[in-house]
């Protein structure tokens, strides 16, 4: 956590120093003859201040518990990789993101959504170990599910809400 | 008393309001969803109200906060079932059921504990709606007084305590979340001069995130990250002795139950500090003034029954300064605001004068899914541990999907599902590195309160801060605040004591002087 912590406080501080010069360049509109305690910039500059603040003492603190010593190395990324639980997160995330992100809005709402559920169950519940008659059986539950969810989803969203679906 | 009587027409009269055949329809299959979500493991109250946000936009604005009320108060019972069952909280409300609530169903007493959870969070709701309904007018009333000094105060207050309190071990990684919080509520039209800020020219941007796709990323994308990075639970095993709630068991431990109904909805009512706080601080608190102290940890009927009063009398408690404040004491508290916010109504200070009944509704709501999570408590067990056998690679992709369809619909923009992306991954990193999602959560909600009344009252002031430091409120505010800092930061701290002690040994030898 230490380590982790090193580079969040470094995150922070960059991250807040950004925020501070952003706030000096925001305008003070003089030219509306506004009071100069109510310009825009006032309140994030103060937000930037204070995440500096907490920034700093979180470097200073990982530092002192060795923090700074990240040790990177190619085979403690590969353990990290070849954890089951993290290549489960990771194609978690590829697929709602490539769902999400990419397949809502290129093909019809009912047939991404379909697809997506499908693809997921079938990826997460596929079994090397099973014969083929179960896995022909899985295959055919999560189309079944797929169906029900993307047709139930798009009518209560299009006929119900009347939500113009992407 | 004439006020009194005025307002219990006014409570009785929104009670009976709810009396109608659509109203009670909407309270059945909420509350009903409301407990499955919550019994589900990774399925939290606040992502169940943000989702279920997104399926109320049709209706109107009072059975649309029924609906989210009774999916609050339904999630918040429901985690205890899976507590109890497989050792797991359904939400984190319910991490400290299962320190009780799991030995005793490995007693073969699991029917019981349910029972008891099932009492607790009756009776913590009941009492928790008590204080709604009697401490929400006198603040909104009181809250009329407040000017630009006290709200920017509060905003503060509520962000350190609730960042303390959510992260008691590195409080300042809470700080830090709520501190990102106002940072992200910056981005857009700001309310004075309307500049925009953060937005980079984009006209998606110019009205900030919006908060239910952020809430929905925060709370739903990032859970299902969470759970599915998990291996699966135990299968839950149905119990063999009654569910029913004993009326003994409330009898022998009536002192547990109002004490862990004060602590649960006084901890409701800070700012931003949840359910989870509200069953820990209850439970601590029966441990210590328990007679039957070495049966705690081992399946004790008290501390089981303290931590569910105790985190579901937090609910109403966190209405409380959403209502009358606009602050929400809780993360779904939170979500519950914004909702009010979408549906056209305005809580805050104002409440009182411009819709009172509106307050007395929500008491009526908060009884209502009371009443339903009684019934369904002794009624549904068995449909709940079917439900809780679903796989979790067949709820998650559909949950995603409601994520993703959920922020779309709000305004029709697919920006908002990407927000919901963003708000999910950042969400999940931070939850990795423990940095609580509850203050965060506030420092959105909050950013405009202090922005606007921060320069509101410098500009009345002209830039003079006395005021912010003089007020009594302010006074009690910014010292509680500063002293929650000073005192968890090492360096401040060993800084203040130095500085302390030298004064001290400065102004000895000084009165000893004087003495001779």
């Amino acid at each position: 956590m230490a380590r982790a912590d090193f580079v969040t406080g470094w995150v922070l501080i960059l991250l807040s120093l950004y925020v501070i010069v952003e706030s000096w360049r925001m305008p003070r509109l003089e030219h509306l003859k506004v009071h100069p305690l109510s310009v825009p910039g006032i309140v994030p500059a103060f937000i930037g201040s204070v995440l500096l603040f907490f920034g700093i003492i979180l470097v200073i603190r990982s530092i002192r518990r060795g923090g700074h010593r990240l040790g990177l190395t190619r085979e403690g990324f590969r353990r990290i990789f070849d954890e089951p639980g993290n290549r489960r997160l990771l194609l978690t995330a590829f697929l709602c993101i490539g769902y999400a992100g990419f397949l809502i809005g290129t093909i019809p709402y009912w047939l991404a959504t379909g697809l997506f559920v499908w693809v997921f169950i079938v990826l997460f519940e596929r079994d090397r170990g099973t014969g083929f008659r179960v896995q022909k059986w899985r295959l055919v539950t999560a189309a079944i599910l797929a169906l029900i969810s993307s047709g139930a989803v798009t009518l209560v969203f299009e006929r119900l809400f009347l939500v113009t679906l992407p | 008393m004439g006020v009194l009587i005025e307002n219990l027409a006014r409570l009785f009269s929104a009670i009976w309001g709810f009396v109608t055949p659509f109203a009670l329809f909407h309270m059945a299959w909420s509350s009903l969803l409301g407990i499955i979500i919550g019994a589900l493991p990774g399925l939290t109250a606040t992502m169940g109200i943000a989702l279920i946000t997104t399926l109320t936009y049709k209706l109107p604005a009072d059975l649309a906060i029924l609906v989210l009320i009774c999916v609050y108060v339904g999630a918040i019972y429901g985690g205890s079932r899976t507590a109890i069952l497989i050792n797991i909280p359904g939400t984190p409300a319910n991490a400290a059921t299962t320190l009780d609530g799991f030995p005793l169903a490995m007693q073969g007493l699991a029917g019981r504990a349910m029972g008891v959870a099932t009492s607790g969070s009756v009776l913590g709701s009941l009492i928790g709606m008590i204080f709604l309904a009697t401490i929400a007018p006198i603040l909104g009333t009181y809250a009329l007084k407040f000017q630009s000094f006290e709200f920017f105060w509060l905003a503060i207050f509520g962000i350190v305590i609730s960042g303390h309190l959510t992260a008691l071990e590195d409080p300042i990684k809470g700080w830090i979340a709520g501190f990102l919080g106002l940072l992200v509520s910056m981005v857009g039209q700001e309310g004075i001069h309307a500049y925009e800020r953060f937005t980079y020219g984009t006209t998606e941007l110019l009205g900030g995130f919006a908060l239910i796709p952020a809430m929905v990323g925060a709370f739903g994308f990032a859970e299902v990250l969470s759970v599915m990075q998990s291996p699966p639970p135990k299968m839950a095993e149905a119990p063999r002795d009654s569910i029913f709630p004993k009326v003994a068991d409330v009898l022998c431990y009536w002192r547990t139950i109002v004490r862990s109904g004060l602590i649960g909805t006084a901890i409701g009512i800070i700012p931003g500090v949840g359910e989870d706080i509200g069953a820990w601080v209850s439970y601590a608190a029966a441990r210590r003034k328990s007679k039957e102290r070495e049966k705690f940890g081992k399946g004790s009927i008290e501390g089981l029954m303290a931590a569910e009063t105790g985190n579901n009398a937090v609910v109403p408690g966190a209405i409380i300064p959403a209502l009358t404040l606009a602050i929400p004491g809780s993360a779904p508290a939170a979500v519950l605001l914004a909702a009010m916010f979408i549906h056209g109504l305005r809580p805050g200070p104002m409440i009182m004068v411009e819709s009172p009944q509106f307050v007395y509704q929500v008491v009526a709501m908060v009884f209502f899914a009371t009443l339903a999570i009684l019934i369904y408590g002794v009624a549904l067990s068995k449909i709940l541990l079917k439900i809780l056998a679903i796989p979790k690679t067949r709820l998650m992709p559909i949950v995603f999907v409601l994520c993703a369809i959920g922020s779309y619909a709000i305004t029709n923009r697919t920006f908002d599902i990407w927000v919901m992306i963003g708000f999910g991954i950042a969400g999940y990193i931070l939850r990795q590195m423990k940095y609580p999602m509850a203050p965060l959560v506030l420092g959105i909600i909050l950013g405009d309160l202090m922005d606007k009344n921060l320069r509101r009252g410098l500009v009345l002031t002209d830039g003079d801060l006395t005021p912010f430091f003089t007020r009594p409120i302010c006074l009690v505010l910014w010292l509680i605040t500063f002293s929650s800092i000073v005192l968890s930061i090492d360096p401040l701290r060993h800084g203040l004591e130095s500085l302390y002690h030298g004064l001290r040994s400065r102004i000895r030898p000084g009165r000893l002087k004087a003495s001779r």
